[in-house]
């Protein structure tokens, strides 16, 4: 946590913060999400309260608030009750494990008669080397909220979703674990912030012991792992249980599969956690294929040298400002991709079941082993010294 | 001090966690038990400092297996199926091997428990890299005869479902 006072309360307060930023992109998306299918159906949307009927999330989150609780028969209540709180859990602890900018370095400085300092504050909640194994292993827990919620409501539609849910669930898992393994081997690390790191500048790379420099494209993993990109992109979809992968809450089969039986607040907190899981999502298409928080073609020591002849502040300033500009890029990236989200959302038609388990299982499975092995021999020519 | 506290308040939740799985009369409240217990363990490994470990313990366990295990749960009727596997010769003298066999591996383990100390005192660092290589060098052999193991299940499970009627086949 720190090892002093400033430390620890910074640290704290910086793990608060993101949680609440997971949870208060959530009514933002859902007014892009509601304007969004508006805009792209020909339709209006809301827009009647507040300007451009922004208002609108005030207005449903007091809905949700003072909506009448009810609760089915027959249901084991422990459970019912926790379906949704477990729903937020692996968003919101995942998204705390990616670095969202750079660290910010805070200099030796006198307050209250007492000299702090220096410190280390890294953009994100928990700085772990396994960072990406741990972001895999939360995520794989969002599987039981949706079991739990089906089962414990009692009712066949509910259960029938959370079945769907967990086996969709299970066969994507896999091509989206081994999509990953080909930017683990190009990048030869499981941690974050080393992996954005080797994307600063422009596309360089060793081709048979020589450098090589292509200063037209940024040094983004998606030039390096195509394939690896569409199946991760295609695996996250189904991971979010976002159409065209629904199918566990297909509205013309199972009214509204696992949350048929969850009102007001309880099904928000199910919305939170799909969001949430979108959010992460995002961030890790960002993180591994577009350059994480990296500017194209300018690495962040360059920003910061920028920053400071520019600015002309301190040291300590200059890495806050640096930062926070980074961590501006990032949001605009991850931004994109939730619009992308959304965008596929009211594009694309459902798949049916058979064809969602022919893709995972038949297509992408076998694509995704393809893309390891090549990926494996690729790296294996490029990095040996062939004398 | 307190890496001894959380391991041992751990160890009791484990405890508890894992006289559930055996005691409770529902199916899917002991799968949901053993899912509590293996998210355990995967905190066990973490406080190690075998992070990898934890991680794959998470995605494989706790978020695969189990998934799958609580899902066949809630899938079908398994009545006959508890009423088979709880009679007759065969499985009684099953179960009474089990025991023998998990008794031998606990007596073994305390064992077991100088060379553990030895292990965690050393430097090696339990790093990935390590980890790939004892598993591709050193246990080579046992890691294929793993590998062997669950190709037969898998094998097994396909034939099974070729079967018509599947387990209910008279």
């Amino acid at each position: 946590m720190g090892s002093d006072i400033v430390e620890i309360s910074i640290n704290a307060a910086k793990a608060l913060a993101i949680f609440l930023m997971m949870v208060q992109i959530v009514p933002m998306l859902v007014w892009v999400e509601r304007r969004g299918s508006a805009f792209i159906q020909n339709r209006f949307g809301p827009n009647r309260i507040g300007p451009l009927g922004l208002m609108q999330l005030i207005a449903d989150a007091v809905k949700f608030l003072f909506k009448e609780e009810f609760l089915p028969d027959k249901k084991r209540r422990l459970l019912f009750l926790a379906a949704p709180i477990i729903a937020l859990i692996p968003g919101a602890v995942a998204f705390g494990a990616i670095p969202l900018s750079v660290p910010i370095h805070v200099e030796i400085f006198e307050f209250l008669g007492q000299s702090w300092g220096p410190y280390r504050f890294a953009f994100q909640s928990v700085e772990l080397g396994i960072g990406i194994v741990f972001v895999l292993g939360i995520s794989s827990l969002a599987a039981y909220s949706i079991l739990l919620a089906g089962w414990s409501s009692s009712n066949k539609y509910s259960l029938f979703g959370a079945l769907r849910a967990s086996a969709q669930m299970i066969s994507y898992e896999l091509a989206l674990g081994l999509s990953l393994v080909g930017i683990l081997l190009i990048y030869n690390s499981f941690d974050f912030a080393e992996i954005i790191a080797q994307q600063q500048g422009s596309l360089a790379f060793q081709f048979l012991g020589k450098d090589i420099v292509w200063s037209f494209l940024p040094n983004w993993g998606i030039f390096y792992q195509p394939l690896g990109f569409v199946l991760f992109f295609v695996a996250v979809f189904a991971e979010a249980n976002r159409l065209p992968f629904d199918l566990p809450e297909a509205e013309s089969e199972l009214v509204a599969g696992y949350h048929t039986e969850y009102g007001g607040f309880k099904m928000n907190m199910f919305y939170i956690g799909e969001y949430g899981h979108m959010l992460v999502s995002s961030a890790l298409l960002v993180t591994f294929y577009f350059g994480g928080y990296n500017i194209p073609f300018v690495t962040p020591d360059q920003v910061l040298a920028g920053v400071e002849s520019f600015l002309g502040l301190s040291s300590t300033g200059s890495s806050v400002a640096t930062a926070f500009l980074l961590h501006g890029v990032f949001l605009v990236k991850v931004l994109i991709f939730l619009w992308v989200f959304i965008w596929v959302r009211w594009t694309l038609p459902r798949f049916r079941y058979d064809q969602l388990m022919d893709l995972g299982w038949k297509t992408m499975l076998p694509w995704a082993l393809a893309n390891t092995i090549l990926t494996a021999i690729i790296v294996f020519i490029f990095r040996t010294q062939w004398v | 001090m307190e890496a001894a506290i959380v391991f041992y308040g751990l160890s009791f939740f484990m405890t508890v966690l894992s006289l559930g799985v055996l005691f409770n009369p529902n199916p899917i409240m002991s799968a949901l038990y053993l899912v509590l217990t293996m998210i355990g363990v995967s905190l066990v490994f973490f406080m190690l400092d075998a992070g990898f470990l934890a991680g794959v313990q998470l995605i494989v366990y706790a978020g695969a297996v189990l998934v799958l295990f609580v899902m066949v749960i809630m899938l079908f009727d398994l009545k006959r199926e508890v009423y088979t596997f709880s009679r007759g010769f065969f499985t009684r003298l099953l179960k009474v091997f089990t025991g023998v066999v998990f008794l031998i591996i606990l007596v073994k383990s305390f064992f077991l428990v100088p060379e553990t100390k030895e292990l965690l005192n050393s430097s090696t660092q339990m790093t990935t890299k390590n980890l790939a290589g004892l598993l591709f060098t050193e246990y080579i052999f046992v890691f294929e005869l793993l590998g062997l193991l669950l190709l037969a299940v898998a094998i097994g499970a396909v034939a099974l479902s070729r079967i018509k009627g599947g387990t209910h086949a008279e």
